[in-house]
């Protein structure tokens, strides 16, 4: 017996889950990703630079054992001057040179490469393997060497070093006050002498080893400003000859060749873990993981060779030597990968 | 823990592609299959950092070196795995179609939804770890799956799908097999509940269907080539009859694997194949090089 009550609410149900539907399909068409809310402001496919395939255009020697090299590619990022992009070379090696161009030019990038004699092999690559119509894979670029507002600059260059500070001292405003003292070998073998010279005019101190022998730095300090920059790059004895002779007020910025490599000296340094109240000292040739690991044993970390990110902290207080490939110039500025970045000083705070 | 085949020990491979040689159909002329495998590049960029976080928090509660060292190396592989997938949006982005409305869903699934949640500390919170560890290892018995299937799907290569893309799939699919034991492992070690190992089957299925069958929607409704870009579930099970996407049936075989209290990923898949695939990738030979 079909109840009247029963066909009634069977008829209600149908009509009811009609009305669903319907309400439902208009809903989804007018927004197709309806229900979801979305995460404002997006992660994925968002923060990372796309390393980029730029084609080798000029690949020529320039002073005794540098070559120049001009890669093209449309739309790339524009940098600042002291900034570096990472090179993949063929056999799959990473080496970092600094841009010695124009940094408004964003359809190609000039950097200078040294041979090294008796280097890991990156460096041979780049001078014998490495030929015209190459297509090669560019990441970056980043900074770590900025320009920054200064009273009065001093510049040292060894050798190579020349390259980060070159596009500096032509972005320079006009009336600033600096000088630049310019070391290397011989004469033949420094590269962009010729530009340097130009721009900078009495400015400039040309040391050639064979034929000034080593630079008086003493000289080169004399009379120093207040608030002066020095900034340095070249081989780890001219730096750490500088770092020696910095005059009181003058601020010191480096930048090194090979960051990441065992050639830098590292030294010992504090790490306070400001959570736990613990301090933990990181010698030489060890990593901040390691030492904090003895602490605190389930710290996460894993690659241990600054690409995967597991073991990024916060960092509270103290200047990182940024060593890995990864962290974006906005998270270097408030973190760092344990595994292999350093402290630029002799403290770090961290939050863990 | 049975484990049938030798232990190889996890670790990380800095991979890198380069995207620009890729066209949109990447299997030429199909669509639908491109798209049902891209959805892989939506949510594993969200998904895979959601892993990392999930088992940041797990490792200090680890007992055992061996599985510690393995969740270790599991994380670096996940990790790797987020980024590379991640660099293929801007691609697509460039080739005109925009992934954003829908991974800024996906984002939202893995950072809020099941994201760190403001719980007392204690039971709740160790409560809300544990059930994500669980649905880790009932995805991870997935990611498993469709990595053997995609080392295996030799129909991909006739039809002259690009080979980056390829070595992208089949690169992350090898580790996904090189590591399918540890979510399973970790589980069993912090907990190991049949019922929660029932329960967080049944959600991660429902989830990973209804984002599957969504994020391929999507794309043939946005794809700039596509005038009507509609995709039916028989298209879909047809393309599994001809070895262009994982089979019908064969997933429906992997339910019961899973529930089965006898399962352990071991039985899943071939260690051997997925370390002689990485032998011999372009990309992975290639970190090998960076690495050294």
């Amino acid at each position: 017996m079909p109840a009247p009550r029963t066909a009634a609410l069977a008829l209600g149900a149908t009509a009811a889950a009609l009305l669903t539907r319907r309400a439902l399909r208009r809903r989804v068409s007018a927004s197709p990703l309806w229900p979801l809310p979305a995460l404002d402001p997006p992660v994925s496919g968002q923060s990372r630079p796309r390393p980029a395939r730029l084609l080798l255009t000029a690949h020529e020697t320039i002073a005794d054992g540098v070559v120049r090299l001009r890669l093209e590619g449309p739309g790339l990022p524009r940098w600042e001057p002291g900034a570096h992009v990472d090179l993949v070379l063929p056999s799959g090696l990473v080496r970092q040179y600094s841009l010695c161009g124009d940094p408004a030019d964003t359809s190609a990038y000039t950097l200078a490469a040294r041979l090294v004699a008796d280097g890991r092999g990156g460096s041979r690559e780049v001078h014998e393997q490495l030929t015209e119509g190459m297509e090669l894979e560019v990441r970056g670029p980043r900074n770590r060497f900025p320009l920054v507002a200064a009273p009065a600059y001093v510049f040292v260059a060894g050798g190579i070093g020349i390259t980060p500070l070159l596009p500096m001292l032509r972005a320079l405003p006009d009336g600033t006050e600096w000088r630049l003292l310019y070391g290397g070998r011989t004469r033949a073998s420094m590269p962009f002498l010729d530009e340097v010279a130009q721009l900078a005019g009495d400015r400039l101190t040309v040391v050639a080893e064979d034929e000034d022998g080593r630079p008086d730095l003493a000289a080169l300090f004399a009379g120093t400003a207040e608030g002066t920059a020095v900034y340095c790059c070249g081989p780890e004895g001219l730096m750490a000859a500088v770092e020696q002779a910095l005059p009181e007020g003058a601020t010191l910025h480096l930048e090194r060749f090979a960051p990441g490599t065992a050639a830098g000296p590292d030294a010992a340094f504090e790490v306070e873990l400001r959570r736990s109240g613990r301090t933990v000292t990181v010698p030489a040739g060890s990593s901040v993981l390691a030492a904090v690991r003895r602490e605190l044993p389930g710290t996460a970390y894993s690659c241990e060779q600054g690409f995967c990110g597991t073991c990024q902290q916060r960092v509270l207080e103290g200047e990182v030597e940024h060593r890995d490939e990864l962290l974006t110039d906005a998270e270097r500025h408030d973190s760092m990968l344990i595994c292999v970045s350093r402290a630029r000083g002799d403290r770090l705070v961290l939050d863990m | 823990m049975s484990n049938t085949q030798a232990r190889v020990p996890l670790k990380a491979r800095p991979v890198s592609f380069s995207w620009d040689g890729t066209p949109l159909h990447w299997v030429p002329g199909d669509p639908l299959t491109t798209h049902t495998i891209n959805v892989l590049h939506l949510l594993l960029p969200a998904g895979e950092r959601w892993f990392v976080r999930v088992y940041q928090q797990a490792l200090p509660l680890i007992r055992d070196d061996r599985l510690r060292e393995d969740v270790i190396g599991f994380i670096g592989q996940e990790a790797v795995h987020s980024q590379a997938h991640d660099e293929v949006l801007p691609h697509l982005r460039e080739l005109g179609l925009d992934p954003t409305p829908y991974t800024a869903q996906v984002d939202w699934f893995f950072e809020k939804l099941l994201g760190d949640r403001t719980l007392p500390p204690g039971r709740p919170r160790r409560w809300w770890l544990l059930e994500r560890v669980a649905l880790i290892a009932a995805i991870e018995h997935y990611t498993a799956f469709l990595g053997n299937w995609v080392l295996n799907a030799g129909e991909l290569d006739r039809r002259g799908a690009d080979p980056t893309m390829l070595d992208l799939l089949r690169w992350h699919g090898a580790e996904e097999v090189e590591h399918r034991s540890v979510a399973f492992e970790l589980f069993t070690h912090l907990d190991g509940s049949y019922r929660r190992r029932v329960r967080t089957w049944a959600t991660a299925f429902t989830a990973l269907v209804f984002l599957w069958q969504r994020g391929t929607r999507f794309f043939l409704a946005n794809d700039p080539t596509l005038t009507d870009g509609k995709a039916t579930f028989k298209d879909f099970h047809d393309r599994g009859r001809q070895g262009l996407l994982p089979g019908t049936g064969d997933m429906l075989r992997s339910i019961p694997r899973y529930l089965s209290r006898a399962y352990h990923p071991s039985q899943e898949g071939d260690t051997e194949q997925a370390l002689a695939y990485l032998a011999a990738s372009p990309a992975a030979t290639a970190a090998e090089r960076r690495a050294a």
